[in-house]
């Protein structure tokens, strides 16, 4: 039975056919097992008794029909019948045992690579994130892992009693009469022939189905999210048409996989029968000749439903495994990818940061070419520096460096005098506050949003941070407050609140560094107005990296650094910038130019001091 | 005049109803039953004469009762024939029925993606994307497995039961009754296996799913968790997920240890009971070889219709339930209503839009809109402002015919738009989203969705008024580049340009935009305000927005506050006002001081 056996080898040990892939193979769940051999050796014991069982109790019928029957002996076909029933009742409890005990260890194997897989993504870099679609990564730990799971809970039970239910049927056969068992033999060959056969061509049916499944899903998934837009252009004739074709293939697919198994289970059906012709063909000269009795040729004939039912059910299980082989392979993908930035040998524990911040001559390619050519930056603890400049110059790049999401290709950054790569990467980290320009909320109270980055905080200290900020003012239009349940992402919450929330957090943090990315972009002018007034809150004491476009948050920094093409081409407080001709004068002109319609209104009083008029007030 | 809101979420179908429903889509496919039941027939009547055949080649030639050896190719011969007819008629009657359930799936899919299309706003704002697209994809599979599996098996499996249980009590009455007295209880515990599964099993794949919400949000979130090095937490957030699926499945798989083995275990009872009282009355002489094989046979061939039924009618149950939510969406939901008698809108020129007394509500909470009155002539751009949540969307909804009014009226070129046949409105009114929808298809698609058939230097006009041309010639593709998971992911700003582009395109008299640029970065918003007052000449334009970069392009300026209009007029004077519209936008001007 090589494919019972090439089934089994993958499952226990991977593929053997290939030594390269043995890592990559099914044999990495073997490490989940350590500590469990025992219990694996006991379920494997359990499952070869309880597959002898069936066939056991057939060699006692024999000896009912023979011994009882034949010989007219009631006691021992009573006696016999008993033994039946214990072996059957001993079946019994040994499956229930060899289910859950399965199960279990399965279980386990499932859970720890999951565990592994989710610890390892997350210390891969920003890199690999950037690089690899979400989607991809997430369905590593979900869709991959639970075709695993599906293998390593029903599959593997299927798999041990089916595989050993069969190879005791034969021996079964032999023990009971040689001859009959060689008759079996000459069967079932062919039969695994087109066992064979059907789980390739009924496991490639299958993918094609899932395809045209998850297609067909996509789309109905779209029209129903951009139904909207759909009704709004009169476009629904388009859609159904396309998603007439999708549901089409679909069925198509569905017909063709139909097909096929609607062929196989009467096909191994039939030669079931043509077995079952054979041994009394065999059999029944042989009783004529006396070689044979009767009792032999009728548990013959019993025993081999123990052949040919395994067989379908393991034909089940093929796709299930190939489907978890390719699987562990695009995990083993994933397992293998070495974090790019990770504590160097000797790495120590960051000290509580003072915030003197260098940056020296750091040069920097995402690829090939340089987005930060020798860019020297030097704050001070306690100061705020302020990076403006046109997008692709290299402001995110540069604070992105400050945070340890990437190493620079030559020169260092420095913290209180330590290179980062000497210190431990999370102890540093922690230490650190960033602010994004689409901050994540993850699912969760707001409270617990805030709580992000210190899980200790007690309430109060919650509370307090969030009144600071001003995120007790936008908690208080939901019933429950800071206890209001954010779903995923922060839907829900306007881009200001999201950007609120994260202000919060970041103060809650009480982070040494600061790093603020566009965080007051793309807001509504008065949540803008409430986050002015919380980053200020936020940046005193600390050494802060702010990137913006607004004047108005640029404005706060002690030194501002205009970064064009991944160079640093002026320096200097916002009133020597603004007072000289230069990029920053440029850009500034540039910022607040849409604001015209102000100057043009004849605004009242003392609220005329516009933006604008920043602009406009410096001596020409 | 109080209107009623449409019904958007009816209660799920009765038993009858839903059985009618069901029947009727059976009888759709009525050709491809008729042959699968004419195959279970013959199948069960097949599956009988084989073991009979071979009783009577044990009694007559392997173990002849009065010594006489008949030919036992004969018979050998007889029951591979019949097994190779029964062959074709099981492959018939699988493959008939099981195109029987995919058809009725794809139909039954079919009708629903076909209301979808015509649901209203209010029916999406009810049910999630998630539970609307599974009620068109995984709801079905009961329905299919039930209509292309069980109905047929189960026919089959009463037959298969009543006709062995027949030819037992003819062989030997006695025995039959002993032989069989265990054996209900196979269907009995099939049945109560399945009942007790299914939420077992339903609550797993729930857990499933909160597994892959923390995995996406850990991802998704990575930049968050690595700045601040919370990394173990969100391990041990994910562990603690990851634990409740495991322990899920090994409930479930104790379920099954409880029962399944125990499904193995009962018909050996039966076997036991035909050894025993068969075996006596063998050596009574009043039992053959062959009749003893027969038993044995048919009680093995009785144990899986047994079982069958028992999924089968836990599976009906799921069926019906699955079938009861799909057929009273079909049935229940209302659609915005056509005209009976449309009036057409006036042919050429600018299309003027008019509120009158204009009120709204969800039906959920309080009024969102309380008596708007608005004329916009045609070719005039009018801003609407206004803080969060003062219903600035919902207005402009209504002129699509996303909703209607509670109560007043609203006119597009004169004409009460509940008086324009739906399609003539909605290609007159062209809208652009809050949140941007795009289709996972070429950038050139997108930008013509509205009108397919737009001449293409009037499609690159709109695409360089609304800002797609310049991010668009470095996309890999330019505008062939494929939008969307499966090709590039635009940002919010740049979809945003897209949205716009395409309402450009539409050729709309009028245009509707929410605040379109809400997510464009400050200097192309400029760049846009700027290109987008002539891109629009000519057509009406009420657009909602949060900046006064974008009231720049209007004519004049609303705001709506509490579902009122409270402030008209321009903005420049507006701002003078010093009310609420000064608040909403002069403050920018406090920010910097």
């Amino acid at each position: 039975m090589p494919s019972r056996k090439h089934i089994a080898q993958r499952i226990l040990r991977g593929s053997s056919e290939d030594p390269r892939r043995r890592r990559t193979g099914l044999s990495r769940l073997g490490r989940y097992l350590v500590g469990r051999r025992r219990r694996v050796a006991v379920l494997a014991l359990i499952g070869i008794c309880s597959a002898a069982a069936p066939v056991s109790a057939l060699l006692v019928v024999q000896d009912a029909i023979d011994h009882g029957m034949r010989a007219h002996d009631r006691g021992r076909l009573g006696r016999d019948v008993g033994v039946y029933l214990a072996i059957n009742a001993l079946a019994w409890v040994l499956q229930t045992t060899l289910v859950r005990g399965l199960a279990r260890v399965g279980q386990d194997v499932v859970l720890g690579l999951r565990e592994d897989l989710f610890d390892h993504l997350t210390t891969l870099s920003l890199r690999y994130f950037s690089q690899q679609k979400a989607g991809w990564i997430i369905a590593r730990l979900t869709s991959d892992v639970d075709a695993l799971s599906d293998v390593l809970s029903q599959g593997l039970t299927t798999l041990v009693v089916n595989t050993l239910t069969l190879m005791a049927a034969i021996v079964g056969l032999f023990v009971l009469d040689w001859r009959l068992g060689l008759v079996a033999l000459v069967i079932l060959p062919p039969t695994l022939v087109i066992s064979r056969w059907f789980q390739v061509r009924s496991h490639a049916a299958f993918l094609r189905v899932r395809e045209t499944i998850s297609s067909m899903t996509a789309q109905i998934a779209e029209s129903v999210s951009g139904m909207a837009v759909i009704q709004a252009f009169n476009r629904e004739r388009a859609f159904l048409g396309e998603f007439d074709a999708s549901n089409d293939a679909n069925l198509r697919t569905n017909t063709h996989a139909q097909w096929l198994n609607s062929l196989f289970f009467p096909g191994i059906e039939f030669l079931g029968i043509v077995a079952m012709a054979s041994v009394l063909w065999v059999g029944g000269h042989m009783i004529g000749s006396g070689s044979l009795t009767i009792g032999t040729l009728v548990s013959s004939v019993f025993l081999l439903n123990l052949v040919f039912q395994p067989l379908q059910e393991l034909s089940d299980l093929y796709g299930q495994v190939q489907s978890a082989g390719a699987a562990m392979e695009k995990i083993s993908i994933v397992l293998d990818t070495e974090p790019e930035i990770r504590d160097e040998p000797g790495a120590r524990r960051a000290g509580r940061i003072e915030g003197d911040l260098r940056i020296d001559r750091v040069t920097f390619s995402y690829g090939r070419d340089p987005v930060l050519h020798e860019v020297d930056i030097h704050v001070p603890p306690g100061n705020c520096l302020a990076l403006v400049g046109e997008s692709g110059g290299g402001k995110s790049t540069t604070a992105k460096l400050v945070g340890r999401f990437y190493d620079p290709d030559s020169g260092g950054i420095r913290v209180d005098g330590h290179d980062l790569r000497e210190l431990e990467l999370r102890s540093y980290r922690r230490q650190l506050g960033v602010v994004l320009q689409d901050p994540f909320l993850f699912a969760g109270t707001i409270a617990d949003n805030i709580r992000f980055a210190h899980p200790e905080a007690t309430d109060a200290q919650v509370e307090d941070v969030a009144r600071a900020v001003g995120v007790d003012r936008i908690a208080r239009r939901f019933d429950a407050a800071l206890l209001h349940t954010v779903r995923e992402g922060g839907a829900g919450l306007s881009a200001g609140e999201r950007q609120l929330i994260s202000i919060a957090r970041a103060l809650l943090a009480d982070p040494r560094i600061l790093i603020l990315d566009e965080a007051t972009s793309n807001i509504d002018r008065p949540t803008e107005i409430l986050i002015e007034q919380a980053l200020d809150r936020l940046l005193r004491g600390r050494t802060s990296i702010i990137i913006a476009h607004r004047l108005a948050t640029v404005r706060r920094a002690d030194e501002i650094l205009v970064m064009e093409h991944g160079r640093i081409t002026q320096r200097g407080s916002f009133d020597d910038l603004l007072g000289s001709a230069g990029p920053f004068r440029d850009l500034a002109a540039q910022l607040q130019g849409s604001d015209e319609v102000l100057q043009s209104a004849p605004v009242s009083g003392s609220r005329a001091s516009s933006s604008a008029s920043v602009v406009s007030s410096e001596p020409e | 005049m109080s209107r009623r809101f449409l019904s958007v979420d009816p209660p799920d179908l009765g038993l009858w109803p839903t059985a009618k429903g069901l029947a009727h889509q059976w009888r759709e496919q009525w050709r491809l039953v008729a042959v699968g039941l004419v195959c279970a027939f013959v199948y069960s009547g097949l599956s009988l004469a084989i073991p009979i055949v071979i009783r009577h080649a044990i009694d007559s030639s392997i173990a002849p009762t009065n010594g006489h050896h008949k030919a036992l190719w004969p018979y050998l011969v007889a029951v591979v024939l019949l097994a190779l007819v029964r062959f074709g008629v099981n492959f018939t009657r699988r493959y008939a029925t099981a195109r029987t359930g995919i058809r009725v799936e794809a139909r039954m899919r079919e009708l629903l993606y076909q209301a979808y299309l015509r649901y209203p706003r209010s029916f999406y704002d009810r049910h999630a994307t998630g539970q609307v697209v599974s009620r068109a994809t995984n709801d079905l599979y009961p329905i299919r497995y039930f209509i292309g599996w069980g109905m047929t098996q189960g026919l089959q499996s009463l037959m298969l039961i009543v006709g062995i249980a027949v030819v037992l009590f003819l062989v030997n009455v006695k025995l039959a009754a002993f032989a069989l007295v265990a054996m209900p209880a196979v269907f009995v515990l099939a049945f109560s296996f399945a009942r007790k599964v299914m939420p077992i099993s339903r609550e797993v794949q729930q857990l499933k799913a909160d597994v892959t919400e923390a995995a996406d949000e850990a991802v998704v979130g990575i930049e968050m968790v690595q700045a601040f090095g919370r990394e173990d937490d969100v391990q041990a957030r994910f562990a603690s997920k990851a634990e409740l699926v495991r322990d899920g499945v090994l409930r479930q798989a104790r379920v099954e240890a409880a029962f399944l083995p125990g499904l193995l275990f009962l018909p050996t009872l039966s076997i036991a009971a035909v050894v025993l009282f068969g075996g006596h009355e063998v050596i009574g002489g009043t039992l053959t070889y062959g009749e003893f094989f027969l038993f044995y046979q048919l009680l093995l061939q009785l144990v899986w219709p047994l079982e069958a039924l028992g999924w089968i009618l836990s599976l009906a149950q799921r069926a019906t339930a699955s079938a009861s939510r799909s057929f009273a969406w079909l049935q229940g939901i209302e659609t915005i209503p056509e005209p009976t008698h449309p009036t057409q809108l006036p042919h050429g020129g600018g299309l003027g839009v008019r509120f009158e007394n204009t009120h709204f509500s969800y039906g959920t909470g309080s009024e969102v809109l309380s008596g708007v009155d608005l004329d916009v002539a045609p070719g005039e751009v009018i801003a609407v402002c206004g803080p969060t949540g003062a219903g600035k969307t919902s207005l402009l909804n209504l002129l699509p015919r996303f909703y209607d009014p509670t109560e007043g009226r609203v006119l597009v070129g004169g004409v009460d738009v509940r008086d324009v046949k739906l399609e003539e409105l909605r290609s007159a009114v062209a809208i652009v989203t809050q949140k941007p929808i795009l289709f996972s298809i070429p950038l050139r698609d997108n930008l013509t969705a509205a009108r397919p058939d737009a001449p293409w230097d009037e499609v690159v006009a709109a695409a360089e008024a609304a800002g797609v041309a310049q991010f668009a010639a470095q996309l890999p593709d330019g505008f062939d580049t494929l939008i969307g998971e499966r090709g590039v992911n635009l940002s919010g700003g740049q979809r945003q340009r897209v949205a716009l582009a395409r309402a450009l395109v539409a050729g709309a008299r009028v245009v509707v935009l929410d605040d379109p640029m809400s997510a464009v970065d400050t200097q192309t918003e400029r760049h846009l305000v700027e290109n987008l007052r002539p891109a629009l000449a000519g057509r009406t334009v009420l657009i909602a927005t949060q900046r006064l970069s974008t009231v720049e392009v209007a004519d004049r300026a609303v705001v709506l506050d509490d579902g009122v209009i409270v402030e008209s007029g321009r903005p420049a004077d507006l701002l003078a006002r010093g009310a609420v519209f000064w608040s909403l936008f002069g403050e920018e001007i406090g920010a910097v001081a």
